[in-house]
């Protein structure tokens, strides 16, 4: 390659960078320059000024209500998520009979993802006559209208995202396996038990890993759109219409994309906002290796 | 001989190569009986005119929104089945389609009347051709009115009474009759839209026609028919999840045995049917003095050209074929209802491949009278607004009062938003 070998390693990026450049970077500015403005998709974008963000914060009772439903499903799904993919990890951290056949079945779920055959799945098992209820039966419960109730129809498209642990379960199963063994052999000879060990040993040292885990879910569940399109539509009530739902439904049925880029930076800005809080929070809580705390 | 057989070869060629061998594409929505007469028919088609045309095809949910981005992006199929109310979405100065009076050449737009051809004509330029007319007839499943021994209804009292007989004699999960999410809204709308003799939105000065007493009424008739157990309230029959009419059970059981849908649509409500099920379409139920049958009419679907295609003239001909010529009508059928072209109708009903229940349909749509529809009424913030506040008002959250206010402070900032 002679002298272009200090250019090799921009080639081997350059796909991706070309690729940042023209499907995020520029979608990401023009959505903030059409946030200013009127589009509907077909005609030239006309500049507004802030007309679009006045709407939002005066007058618009949906974007209230979507906003509420999206910040209750984040807060809701991303512990229960952290929490079940880390108990699983710590289970299948067991020297256990089979191990590796556990690991990889119970990962499986994050395979198959959010997709639309797990929704369209997720929408039989909870239907009236659907295996959950046929569940409950066993046990007397008269059936759940899962989808139909407003307090409830949030909860099943929460448990589908919770089921997607796969994930989060192996990063934490990672750094499980990285913490140094003499401490537990050292925990346990000064008469810890199981639960101390975990609490004063294995918490803290995994706690980058939470860290990273808990901005990763945060962000990812703000973006959740697959499950309550396809099993609720956002209903009943606009329980389970979340802000991408209201974004899509502005941008592509009623065709205000300017109105639509709006609610998506606002929706970034919550989201910075949020992950800036995690990032300031996380000096008092999340411990690094050859960290002064530490 | 050979010369003479060589020179036919050449003038063929020459004719039906007008347009020469090109790649298609060709995008619709509906359900698997109409999938599989489409994609028969463009088969032949292109074979006919040596053009290769790709199929897209989905479902009605999410069309639109798919068929809005390729147009935003200039990726839109080369022949379209649009919906009719789209076509001021997508074209309000005529130009969001190929005008087809160019294509006159190539398609035969003798076999449609003046009328049909203005429905599908934006500021004077023809972007679509109608394939059917249609309209929302009640269609009722005979088999189960007749279990529980009552006589097909013709008037809303009678479906009324209906459901009482129905949960004594069938059980609780039988009803005569369905309305939930659009089918609700457009209940409400035809009965009021029967009882004032007005549509609900002036297709004319594009203002909301009913008063607030009139809008009023016509929400508080949806929980009438709750409250007989002639529908299943809108909480209920959410328990299975978001699912069209045909992918429900109970649809295919019997246990739902009425309906309000397009007359269009008659494959699709009743493919899923189990054996022995039979479905009757009845004339438009009507009430006491009422000012009109209120027929919810409009050209369906039309099928367009892509103002953006580098084919129109090889589309022009795919899409004459698939409506006009022998091949492409017999491999359509009727999988969009009765056609519009008379060449189609004529060879369909020839040949006896239109049902007697589709051809009796037909005629219900077109005898019946009513006000003429706004295509807005289809457009997605009015309906919006109409079904939001309905569902508020079906699960208690609001009364009808407020559900009224609130529906035509929706519908009217919807009107303003459109016109601006």
């Amino acid at each position: 390659m002679g002298g272009d070998s200090k250019y090799l390693g921009l080639w081997y990026v350059s796909p991706y960078i070309i690729g940042l450049l023209l499907f995020t970077a520029f979608p990401f500015l023009a959505s903030f320059y059409l946030s200013f403005t009127d589009y509907d998709l077909l005609s030239t974008p006309e500049w507004v000024g802030m007309k679009n963000y006045e709407k939002l914060f005066t007058r618009d009772r949906t974007f209230d209500k979507s906003l509420k439903v999206t910040l209750i499903y984040v807060f809701t799904t991303v512990p229960l998520k952290l929490v079940f993919a880390l108990f699983i990890a710590v289970v299948l951290n067991y020297r256990l009979k089979a191990i590796n056949l556990f690991r990889t079945a119970y990962y499986v779920p994050s395979i198959l993802g959010g997709s639309i055959a797990i929704a369209v799945l997720w929408r039989y098992i909870f239907a009236d006559t659907g295996l959950v209820n046929m569940g409950l039966a066993l046990f007397g419960v008269e059936p759940i209208n899962w989808f139909g109730d407003p307090n409830t129809a949030l909860f099943t498209i929460t448990l589908l995202r919770c089921w997607q642990f796969g994930s989060a379960m192996v990063i934490f199963l990672a750094a499980l396996q990285s913490v140094d063994k003499s401490l537990y052999e050292a925990a346990a000879i000064d008469g810890a038990g199981q639960w101390q060990i975990f609490r004063y040993i294995t918490l803290p040292l995994i706690t980058p890993v939470i860290f990273f885990n808990l901005i990763m879910q945060t962000v990812q569940a703000f973006q959740e759109f697959n499950g309550p399109y396809i099993i609720t539509e956002g209903g009943p009530l606009k329980s389970t219409y979340l802000l991408p739902l209201y974004i899509y439904d502005e941008a592509f049925k009623s065709f205000d994309m300017g109105y639509a880029s709006a609610i998506a930076w606002v929706l970034f800005v919550i989201i910075m906002v949020l992950t800036l809080i995690a990032f300031w929070s996380s000096k008092k809580w999340v411990y690094y290796a050859g960290d002064k705390r530490s | 001989m050979k010369l003479t057989v060589l020179g036919l070869a050449l003038a063929t060629t020459a004719l039906a190569g007008t347009a020469s061998a090109a790649d298609l594409r060709m995008s619709w929505w509906g359900g698997d009986s109409r999938h599989a007469a489409t994609q028969e028919g463009i088969k032949v088609c292109g074979e006919k005119y040596g053009h290769n045309v790709k199929p897209e095809f989905t479902g009605w949910s999410g069309h639109f929104e798919k068929v809005a981005t390729q147009i935003a992006g200039r990726t839109e199929a080369d022949i379209m089945q649009i919906n009719w109310p789209w076509l001021p979405i997508f074209s309000a100065r005529g130009t969001g389609f190929a005008d087809l009076n160019e294509l006159s050449g190539t398609i035969d737009l003798g076999q449609w009347s003046a009328d049909q051809l203005a429905a599908g004509t934006m500021k004077g330029k023809l972007n679509g051709l109608p394939v059917s007319t249609t309209g929302r007839l009640f269609v009722f499943n005979k088999t189960t009115f007749d279990k529980a021994g009552v006589p097909l209804p013709t008037t809303w009292d009678e479906l009324i009474a209906a459901g009482p007989v129905f949960k004594e004699k069938l059980g609780d999960d039988y009803f005569p009759f369905e309305a939930t999410k659009l089918d609700a809204t457009l209940i409400v709308t035809l009965y009021g839209t029967q009882k004032t003799g007005k549509p609900l939105i002036d297709p004319e000065t594009n203002k909301i026609l009913w008063s607030k007493e009139e809008l009023i009424d016509a929400i508080n008739f949806y929980q009438t028919l709750v409250d007989n157990h002639v529908i299943n309230n809108w909480k209920a029959a959410q328990a299975s999840g978001v699912k069209a009419l045909h992918e429900d059970p109970a649809w295919a059981k019997g246990k739902i045995a009425g309906t309000y849908q397009w007359d269009s649509t008659y494959f699709k409500i009743n493919d899923p049917l189990e054996d022995g099920q039979e479905l009757a379409y009845v004339d438009l139920l009507s009430q006491d003095g009422q000012q009109t049958p209120g027929i919810y009419r409009k050209a369906s679907m039309v099928f367009s050209i892509s103002a953006n295609s580098e084919n129109k003239e090889a589309a022009a001909q795919v899409l004459n074929c698939l409506l006009n010529e022998p091949e492409g009508i017999a491999a359509m059928g009727t999988a969009r209802g009765v056609p519009s072209s008379t060449a189609a109708r004529e060879q369909l009903l020839a040949n006896d491949a239109i049902k007697p229940v589709q051809i009796e349909a037909q005629a219900k749509v077109l005898a019946a009278a009513g006000p003429a529809i706004h295509p807005f009424m289809e457009h997605p913030d009015v309906r919006s607004a109409m079904q939001d506040n309905l569902e508020l008002f079906a699960y208690g959250e609001v009364d009808a009062e407020t559900a009224a206010d609130e529906m035509i402070y929706g519908i009217e900032e919807a009107l303003a938003d459109i016109d601006s």
